[in-house]
């Protein structure tokens, strides 16, 4: 697996040049590679079932939110590390739990239910909130400094990287891809694809539910309405089939170019830019269906030149 | 033409102004003063924030300009808004507000929308030195982290409810039913409300929470008609607020005061409910014809953004501003000596005399408002009324 | 419970109900014949909604006199984004589910254009103009007048639209297109017309739900996201691509949102809704009325 090695290699070297960051004292740009990490690693941790399975699970707001309720629950009793990998453990158990029920769905069943069960853990917090505690939300006042959130962001993401591409290669992984192609016949040839879902979906939610603690001490306040939001989910899954699920340079790339790019004209089009990131997402469905890592762009660009260097051809090559 | 075309033309003419004259162009001229803020002009806070908080910061920089800038210690400097959209999400209003702060260095900032964005915004502004007077912040918790660059003008639960039940004891009102919305607005105020209530002898015979984005409450208003309260109470936020005045008009549930909280002063509740609005109380706290000032205020607004302002927290929005403008024109842009200006001084606003005690507001008392032949007045307390209530509110 | 309570609620969760099924039916056609999962449909009863009142608000004249033109505006929209996106979508796409992937990229990209340009015609404030808000009183039953327009409009269009599919030609060639789309193409329908007429059908039925709402509700940009999900979910409830499990299951879930709102509190109605979702997919992992 000579590529991968090339891979890990470049993984750890921007992996060094992101942990140096801060030492520029650049907040702003610090913040932006923070949150650009975030949805790296929602979009990874996402990619990594629902890429290969082609389960299109809506759960990641979910789990992030349970992570970031762990950490305004537990910050004031435990260390930050703990509080993290506890929050990712509340993700997973929830991610457990209700798995051994909803894999049974497919295709769109399944994405309007996981949607549906995050709705319903929202609501149920809010309800137990109010009955129990009498108020809504948490306010966080001894918070860790913004370097420590940066710096476990990262850790995450990275652990996100190396497990896509670990488990994509181990057993588990062939047989998720299995699954995705023909579950039934997947199952005749002896994997148990139940116990394979569960486990790539247990797997993905930790993550989330890991960075949704990290993240939850950025904003002092939270309620369910804000950790809880869509707005997260549509985001991580938009990213992910922009960049291409399937590979692990998917995501990434996408999380790299989505972010900066809807930043970017956020800042420059303060009017416009929903606009203009709309167009820009259709036409890229339109044009790299399969996402920016999973195009052809070598064919691509053979075609371009093809028909600006030569005279175009008398027939266009058929479509289908 | 609405605000945000008129924005879009006025920076594309600007940008081609920049272009053109950017060659040579080298009059002695005082810098600009750069202002940031984020405003959520998508999302779920689009509908507050477009009608109570962004227009006045257009408002304001445009009539200052108007008057050859903002006065720093005696000098005329124009104002530069850097306004963008947080699509109403924290992470992005966090990040945002850095970059105001770290990367722009602009000279001052402005608070976004809504107690949850102030939240995350107050602690970031503490940390960088830069002072927020917030308009549209309401809970008691963020009053209490004591943030020393942080200040909020609007009035907090506490004396908004305690002028309600006031009032309420004030026309013998035994009995009430309460409807509250399940966020920390509606728990604060209820936290609040209750044993200001118990204490008055006022008997709560219903109480029913509902969530954000509920689309029908005809069936509990049909329960808190059955209970006939003296009073009904609802600690209400647009659009709910609107849901609930048309749907209690249509079951004919007419208790003797009817009291929805915030939006009620939007002048688009008496657009939307016409007649029904006529009698209806909430939280307010001015009306034009309060004062001069407020009076030139109404009508700048309505000149600029062709749409009157809300009759509670848009004022405060204002006050703030005039705030800050009197801030810098006695000590400049030194972000030090301008929050310990704020801290201990007392203002003349829009809303009358306005001064800090920590965090909160305690010049402005606790209001109640209702609306009269169109107007929002203010009814309670009767030191700031501008009119009598009018009980029992009839429904026509 | 006394009659007159229990009919109360019967009428105002049909009203619910109702809105459901008209929403969901557009997005139930687009999923069922195309595979298209369109996140922006709600995007599209904003526009009916604000369409209508702008044109309320230039003439003065009631709504209804612009339901039908307003319709016919989203349904010509419809051919258009058919023809210029989904097309191009369908024959490039290797398989349904690969559709359904980028179908929703799009729909994503459709509803940011959607609400920013609403946004900057009609402002990010809320807009409104209530039309029939007097109550209409039968007996002990009190309904708004509005709200019962918008149930029998409702009701007239679902079941146009099951009779449509019933008992004429054309309705058959849908249905079996939504039964089996190959054998449909090999039995000589053409899906090249009927494709772009069924996603087009869709957008005007989203326009006619808000078109009736904005004589109900106040408008802002964002408005259409909540139809959205609860026609993603009524359209699970009933099968997908099942039409008259869409209406059973849109009537059943505003049925038992307002019963539950009443027996419990406002505040559990979405805890009640999904409650129901979740329990009827675990028994019925093919919607309620599957084959």
């Amino acid at each position: 697996m000579k590529q991968d090695n090339v891979f890990l290699v470049a993984a750890a070297l921007a992996t060094l040049l992101l942990a140096a960051l801060p030492a520029l004292d650049a907040p702003f740009v610090q913040s932006l590679a923070l949150s650009c990490l975030m949805y790296a690693g929602l979009a990874v941790s996402w990619s990594l079932f629902s890429g290969p399975t082609r389960y299109l699970s809506l759960a990641t707001s979910a789990f992030f939110g349970l992570g970031a309720y762990c950490t305004a629950v537990g910050l004031a009793h435990l260390p930050w590390p703990l509080v993290v990998i506890a929050g990712g453990l509340a993700a997973t158990l929830f991610a457990f739990l209700i798995g051994l029920v909803v894999l049974k769905l497919r295709g769109a069943y399944f994405a309007v239910i996981t949607y549906g069960l995050g709705e319903l853990v929202k609501h149920t917090i809010t309800h137990v909130e109010k009955t129990w505690s009498g108020t809504v939300g948490r306010v966080m006042t001894e918070t860790p400094s913004s370097n420590v959130v940066y710096w476990s962001v990262l850790l995450i993401a990275l652990l996100a990287v190396v497990t896509y591409v670990r488990f994509g290669a181990s057993r588990y992984g062939h047989a998720l891809r299995g699954i995705g192609i023909d579950e039934e016949r997947a199952a005749t040839l002896g994997v148990n694809p139940m116990r394979v879902k569960l486990a790539g979906f247990c797997l993905s939610a930790w993550f989330a539910g890991a960075l949704g603690a990290a993240m939850a001490v950025r904003w002092t306040y939270i309620d369910p309405n804000t950790v809880f939001n869509p707005f997260i989910v549509f985001q991580t899954v938009l990213i992910s089939m922009v960049g291409g699920p399937l590979t692990v340079g998917g995501p990434l790339l996408g999380a790299l170019v989505f972010s900066l790019l809807s930043e970017f004209l956020r800042l420059s089009l303060p009017y416009l830019y929903m606009i203009l990131l709309g167009v820009l997402l259709i036409v890229s469905v339109l044009y790299l269906p399969d996402g920016i890592a999973g195009h052809d762009w070598r064919a691509m660009c053979t075609r371009v030149a093809r028909r600006w260097f030569k005279a175009a051809p008398a027939v266009e090559p058929p479509h289908e | 033409m609405n605000t945000i075309s008129r924005r879009l033309s006025l920076q594309a003419a600007l940008a081609l102004a920049g272009m053109l004259a950017m060659p040579g162009f080298a009059v002695a001229q005082e810098p600009t003063v750069k202002v940031g803020y984020t405003q959520s002009r998508s999302g779920p806070f689009a509908g507050g924030s477009q009608t109570t908080q962004e227009p006045n910061y257009l408002l304001w920089a445009e009539q200052l300009n108007a008057a050859g800038g903002l006065n720093v210690q005696g000098k005329k400097r124009k104002i530069e808004l850097v306004g963008v959209d947080d699509r109403s999400d924290m992470e992005t209003i966090v990040r945002s507000y850095e970059k105001f702060m770290t990367a722009d260095k602009v000279d001052l900032v402005l608070p976004p929308w809504g107690t949850g964005a102030n939240f995350a915004v107050a602690p970031v502004a503490n940390k960088h030195g830069y002072q927020l007077v917030a308009p549209t912040a309401l809970s008691q918790k963020l009053v209490d982290m004591k943030l020393p660059y942080y200040f909020v003008t609007l009035q907090q639960p506490k004396p908004m409810m305690q002028a309600l039940v006031d009032m309420l004891a004030a026309h013998h009102v035994k009995t009430v039913t309460v409807a509250y919305m399940d966020d920390l607005f509606g728990l604060e105020n209820i936290g609040a409300l209750e044993p200001m209530l118990a204490a008055k002898g006022i008997k709560v015979l219903d109480k029913k929470s509902y969530p954000l984005g509920v689309k029908d409450l005809s069936t509990m208003l049909k329960g808190m008609k059955a209970a006939n309260p003296d009073a009904f109470i609802g600690i209400t936020y647009p659009p709910d607020n609107f849901l609930v005045t048309g749907q209690a008009k249509e079951i004919g549930f007419a208790p003797k005061i009817f009291y929805t909280a915030v939006g009620t002063a939007f002048p688009i509740y008496r657009e939307r409910m016409g007649k029904g609005s006529e009698g209806t109380m909430g939280m307010g706290s001015w009306n034009p014809k309060m004062s001069k000032a407020a009076k030139a205020y109404f009508d700048a607004h309505v000149a600029v953004t062709k749409k009157e302002p809300d009759r509670w927290a848009s004022a405060h929005a204002w006050a703030a501003l005039e705030i800050i403008q009197q801030t810098v024109e006695k000590v400049g842009l030194d972000r030090k000596a301008m929050r310990d200006h704020i801290a201990k001084t007392e203002f003349d606003t829009v809303l009358g005399k306005m001064k800090f005690n920590g965090t909160e507001e305690v010049g402005v008392p606790g209001m109640v408002g209702q609306w009269q032949n169109g107007e929002f007045e203010i009814v309670w307390p009767p030191a700031r009324a501008t009119a009598k209530a009018v009980v029992p509110k009839v429904w026509n | 419970m006394n009659a007159y309570l229990f009919i109360d609620l019967v009428v105002a969760g049909l009203v619910t109900g109702g809105i459901y099924a008209v929403v969901a039916l557009g997005l139930n056609l687009q999923y069922g014949l195309m595979r298209i999962m369109n996140i922006a449909h709600g995007e599209f009863l904003m526009l009916g909604a604000y369409l209508t009142y702008t044109m309320v608000r230039l003439t003065g004249l009631s709504p209804l006199w612009f339901i039908a033109p307003m319709m016919l505006v989203l349904f010509l929209l419809g051919l258009l984004l058919h023809r210029l996106i989904f097309r191009r979508l369908a024959e490039t796409s290797p398989n349904a589910e690969a559709m359904e992937a980028r179908s929703l990229i799009v729909g994503f990209g459709l509803m940011f254009i959607a609400q920013n340009a609403a946004q900057l015609t009609w402002g990010g404030g809320m807009s409104g103009q209530p039309y029939l808000d007097q109550a209409v009183h039968f007996g002990e039953v009190t309904v708004a007048a509005n709200r019962l327009l918008v149930l029998v409009v409702v009701a007239a269009a679902s079941l146009a639209l099951v009779l449509v599919l019933k008992r004429t030609l054309l309705g058959k060639a849908v249905r079996g297109m939504l039964q089996a789309p190959l054998g449909a193409m090999l039995v000589g329908i053409d899906t090249r017309t009927l494709h772009p007429a069924c996603f087009g059908l869709g957008l005007a039925l989203a326009g006619l739900a808000g078109g009736l709402l904005s004589m109900v509700y106040e408008l802002t940009p964002a408005m259409g996201e909540p139809y959205t999900i609860s026609a993603l979910i009524v359209i699970t409830l009933g099968g997908l691509g099942n039409i008259p499990g869409a209406i059973a299951g849109a009537v059943l879930l505003g049925l038992v949102e307002t019963f539950g709102m009443y027996y419990t509190s406002p505040s559990l109605k979405i805890l009640i809704s999904y409650g129901v979702l979740v329990g009827v997919l675990l028994l019925r992992p093919k919607g309620l009325f599957a084959r």
